[in-house]
């Protein structure tokens, strides 16, 4: 993995800003809560504070066996619903219908009221519908007997009245009173019979005036009419409670509480709703700010999602029995969150008991929506989203930049590096040297190996000469001491070995001359004064001249270039060229062919010494040139792997560049020489 | 009476080497190891001939100075340098101070004998008149073998030992081309190709000096030198 990837994943560390930043907005979040809710339960206790002082308006507490199940809670309804039997045109939702048990099943109905009327609907599960007739149809004890619905009203401690609806045919119902005054038939009352699969339904419209403060229903379900039938009741006890509704005094007194976003209800003892105002937070939608949903899924990923019970509406049936209320109707302070089913907001909801007297006579329910909150959270979000995407990918960029930047340092380095000794000269300028990071260090360091390396390799390079100057006074005294020894009486033996130790120190002498040579020749190089010659000229003389030297190899020399004219030293020239020979036939056997080609280069003449021959050794060949580098294996003794140094010197002391490459069976040398200056090869050509 | 030649060297062994082979060739030999001694020595009595090593213990141009030295008591003392530099530099350093020859230390000692007998015997024929049979005259040039010494159109060269034997080995036949081993035979030293072309380079110049069209000697490239007769 490179310096450039491991960055970059270094750089996703950036991602936990997203979930820090989270962590802090639902810090915030809930501390905003905490605030909302202490401030909701204020308002809450002094709502309830100012309501105790209207204990009137808090309906009693039904004493004896009658409890809130034998109530009806009668719904204040915005329209007027038709009378024809059906309760799909109540504004009221299916829940509302309270139920009952009776003889072929469940018996629904509800209570309305609009105006100056009180609105009753009826369902009755009934598997065989028994009519009245006339003359029995308000008569409920025989002879003979029909399904019916009656309303009992009644004010105690008055008698209770009864309001018997029983049909003769499904249709528009007489509605008979019965009362201490006998049984009537009751004209304003409207209301009507209708038959369905399973039973019938009965809605009535009856004018308030007419009722009691109690209200109960009563369905009796006979299957013959000489049957007294089942009775089913709306109260569980011997009586109806009081009926219950919202008060318009506490409803205008809440209307002047609430807040916008907020609503309140009022209950009582019983938790039966006196009042409801407002909603929570349904004014302001869609807030301002709203986050589109792929923030908030990213939200609830990175926040651990809330655990609230999903918002429940005020009880359709009326009466209120959620926890939190009844525990406040138990005389604790209590609160709740909530969070909404189709929005996804949190709501809190606190419920705060109304006491009088010490005793506990209702409880108000603020519920408020966190709008607020969850616009300020989701800005926050959007905020923190965007400025994560931003300084990630600023973050990333940059890292990648500098990565790029540091690699490419790095890159270059090691490419100056490897070149640094792949040259003649070991350079040891490196790029980076000046910085003074770890990568100068670095610089610094290969500089300082470099140099090192430069000085070892100056110091190989000049080893062969110092060798030889510091050996030539020994063998001076080996060679003066043998030559003395020459002079006095020997025996035969004695001048044998005197004659083989000169032998020896001769061919010491040989080799240590080879070994001056390529410093001598340097100093040549540097000293000689270059001059204007035709090189064709100067190479077929040679070439002549090497036939008569290695009489047991073939030469061929092959011209063509067109204009040979150059600049330099012809003599040194010759001496490289004689080391490229000597080596050419000490590499090739009797007999065979030694072709020198010159012939025109782009950088200039090109000269090159063929010959057939075992391949270079690849290992060697970059080594090739190098001082004291040989590759004879036979320890040949006037070769000390000078001849091709000595080659190398020459050639590049004349600008050009010496080569070596296996070709067409045997090695070929090739000189590149750079033809000097037009005007003076115009002078050597003349 | 024998002939006296001071040798200057420091390393001891070469010294006394030295001192035996001219000894043994019946010359009166004194050996220094150091400058001061031999000029200690020389301020009272200058030698026949001198030879001296340049790098005198730790004095390390020892040699030149006491060449420099030494010229400036005698203009005629043959000084001839035996030392183990063998440098371009250094040798051109060393005739450039009046020095009759610079030798390296890989020479024979016959041949350094040789060497110190053509001297002397230089010194013989330049306090005699001038015998008409050393002469050699090839156009502009004239040859006097006795006295080792050549003159271009009547102007004399002056050239050392070495360099006069090599022109000397050219000139006698003009035309033939002397190859380097020839020319170090006729030179009496063993010299490298480089030394050679070094020699015949200074011997150019020095006939250029005199006349600066002189091309007389010619390179047989891959072959030798030839002497072109005018």
């Amino acid at each position: 993995m490179n310096l450039r990837r491991q960055l970059l994943l270094v750089s996703l560390l950036i991602l936990v800003l997203p979930w820090a930043g989270c962590e802090f907005i639902r810090e915030t979040e809930s501390a905003l809560r905490q605030s909302q809710q202490q401030m909701l339960s204020g308002t809450a206790r002094a709502v309830a504070e100012s309501l105790q002082r209207y204990p009137e308006e808090f309906p009693a507490q039904p004493g004896g066996s009658v409890g809130p199940a034998d109530q009806l809670y009668g719904h204040r309804l915005d329209i007027e619903p038709v009378i024809d039997g059906y309760f799909n045109d109540w504004p009221l939702p299916p829940g509302s219908l309270r139920q009952t048990r009776g003889a072929d099943g469940p018996i629904r109905f509800v209570v309305g009221l609009h105006g100056r009327y009180v609105y009753l609907y009826v369902a009755v599960t009934d598997r065989q519908i028994v009519y009245a007739s006339p003359s029995t149809i308000a008569v409920d004890d025989g002879p003979t007997y029909a399904d019916r619905v009656v309303l009992v009203s009644a004010s105690p401690p008055m008698a209770s009245e009864m309001l018997t609806f029983a049909a003769e045919a499904p249709g528009p119902v007489i509605a008979w009173l019965k009362n201490s005054f006998g049984f009537a038939p009751q004209p304003a009352v409207q209301a009507r019979w209708q038959d369905v699969a399973g039973g019938y339904q009965v809605e009535a419209r009856i004018p308030a005036n007419l009722l009691g403060t109690h209200l109960g229903i009563t369905v009796t379900n006979t299957s013959d009419e000489r049957e007294p039938g089942v009775r089913s009741t709306s109260f569980a006890g011997q009586a109806p409670g009081p009926l219950v509704t919202t008060s318009p005094d506490l409803t205008s007194q809440a209307e002047r509480l609430v807040q916008a976003g907020t609503r309140m209800l009022i209950t009582d003892r019983s938790g039966w709703r006196i009042a409801a105002v407002g909603s929570p937070g349904m004014a302001s939608q869609p807030a301002p700010g709203a986050v589109s949903s792929w923030l908030r899924l990213a939200y609830n990923a990175l926040v651990e999602p809330g655990t609230e019970p999903a918002f429940a509406e005020p009880d359709p049936s009326g009466q209120e029995r959620q926890p939190y209320i009844a525990s406040a109707l138990d005389g604790r302070s209590s609160e709740s969150w909530f969070r909404s089913l189709d929005s996804g907001r949190a709501i809190v909801a606190v419920a705060e008991p109304v006491a009088s007297g010490g005793n506990v006579i209702g409880a108000v329910v603020l519920q408020q929506g966190t709008d607020a909150i969850l616009s300020l959270r989701n800005a926050g979000l959007a905020r923190l989203m965007n400025v994560t995407i931003i300084a990630t990918v600023l973050v990333a960029g940059a890292l990648l930049g500098y990565a790029t930047w540091l690699s490419r340092r790095i890159r270059r380095l090691s490419l100056a590096a490897e070149q640094a000794v792949e040259g003649a000269a070991i350079s040891t300028a490196l790029p980076s040297a000046e910085s003074g990071d770890e990568i100068g260090d670095l610089s610094r360091s290969f500089s300082y190996v470099l140099g090192q390396l430069a000085d070892y390799n100056a110091y190989l390079r000049s080893l062969a000469s110092k060798l030889s100057h510091e050996l030539r006074t020994p063998l001076a005294i080996v060679t003066s001491s043998l030559e003395n020894l020459e002079h006095e009486r020997l025996e035969g033996a004695s001048a044998e070995y005197t004659a083989r130790a000169k032998d020896g120190a001769e061919r010491l002498r040989r080799i240590l001359n080879a070994m001056s040579e390529a410093s001598r020749v340097e100093e040549l190089i540097e000293h000689s004064e270059p001059e204007a010659f035709e090189l064709e000229a100067v190479l077929s003389t040679t070439v002549a001249a090497y036939r008569d030297v290695y009489p047991d190899r073939r030469f061929e020399f092959d011209c063509a270039a067109a204009a040979t004219a150059m600049r330099g030293s012809p003599e040194l020239l010759i001496q490289m060229l004689d080391k490229l020979v000597d080596n050419a036939a000490d590499f090739s056997a009797s007999g065979d062919l030694i072709t020198i080609r010159l012939e025109a280069g782009e950088a200039g003449l090109v000269l090159s010494v063929h010959n057939p021959g075992p391949p270079l050794p690849e290992r060697m060949r970059s080594q090739l040139f190098d001082s004291m580098v040989s590759v004879r294996t036979d320890g040949h003794d006037k070769h000390l792997g000078l001849g091709l140094y000595v080659a190398k010197l020459i050639a590049e002391g004349h600008g050009g560049r010496i080569t070596a490459e296996n070709a067409d069976d045997g090695v070929r040398f090739s000189v590149v020489l750079p033809v000097a200056d037009a005007k003076l090869a115009q002078v050597g050509r003349k | 009476m024998a002939k006296r030649i001071a040798i200057v060297e420091d390393e001891a062994a070469i010294r006394d080497n030295y001192v035996a082979a001219f000894r043994r060739e019946g010359y009166t030999v004194d050996a220094y190891d150091s400058r001061a001694p031999a000029l200690a020595a020389f301020a009272s009595r200058l030698p026949d001939l001198v030879v001296i090593d340049i790098n005198l213990k730790d004095d390390v141009e020892g040699g030149f100075e006491l060449c420099r030295e030494l010229r400036a008591q005698s203009a005629d003392l043959p000084i001839i340098f035996l030392t183990a530099r063998d440098s371009e530099f250094d040798a051109v350093s060393g005739l450039r101070l009046g020095a009759d020859d610079y030798l390296t230390k890989d020479i024979s000692l016959p041949h350094l004998m040789a060497r110190v007998a053509a001297l002397f015997r230089r010194l013989d024929a330049m306090q005699k008149p001038q015998a008409e049979g050393g002469r050699i005259m090839r156009g502009s040039l004239e040859i006097d073998t006795d006295r080792m010494s050549v003159q271009w159109r009547g102007v004399p060269i002056g050239l050392t030992l070495t360099e006069f034997w090599l022109v000397h080995a050219m000139a006698r036949y003009p035309g033939h081309v002397k190859n380097r081993q020839q020319l170090m035979d006729a030179a009496q030293a063993v010299l490298d190709d480089n030394t050679i072309t070094s020699h015949v380079k200074r011997i150019r110049r020095k006939f250029q000096a005199v006349d600066a069209d002189f091309s007389n000697i010619e390179t047989v490239y891959g072959m030798g030198y030839r002497w072109i007769a005018d």
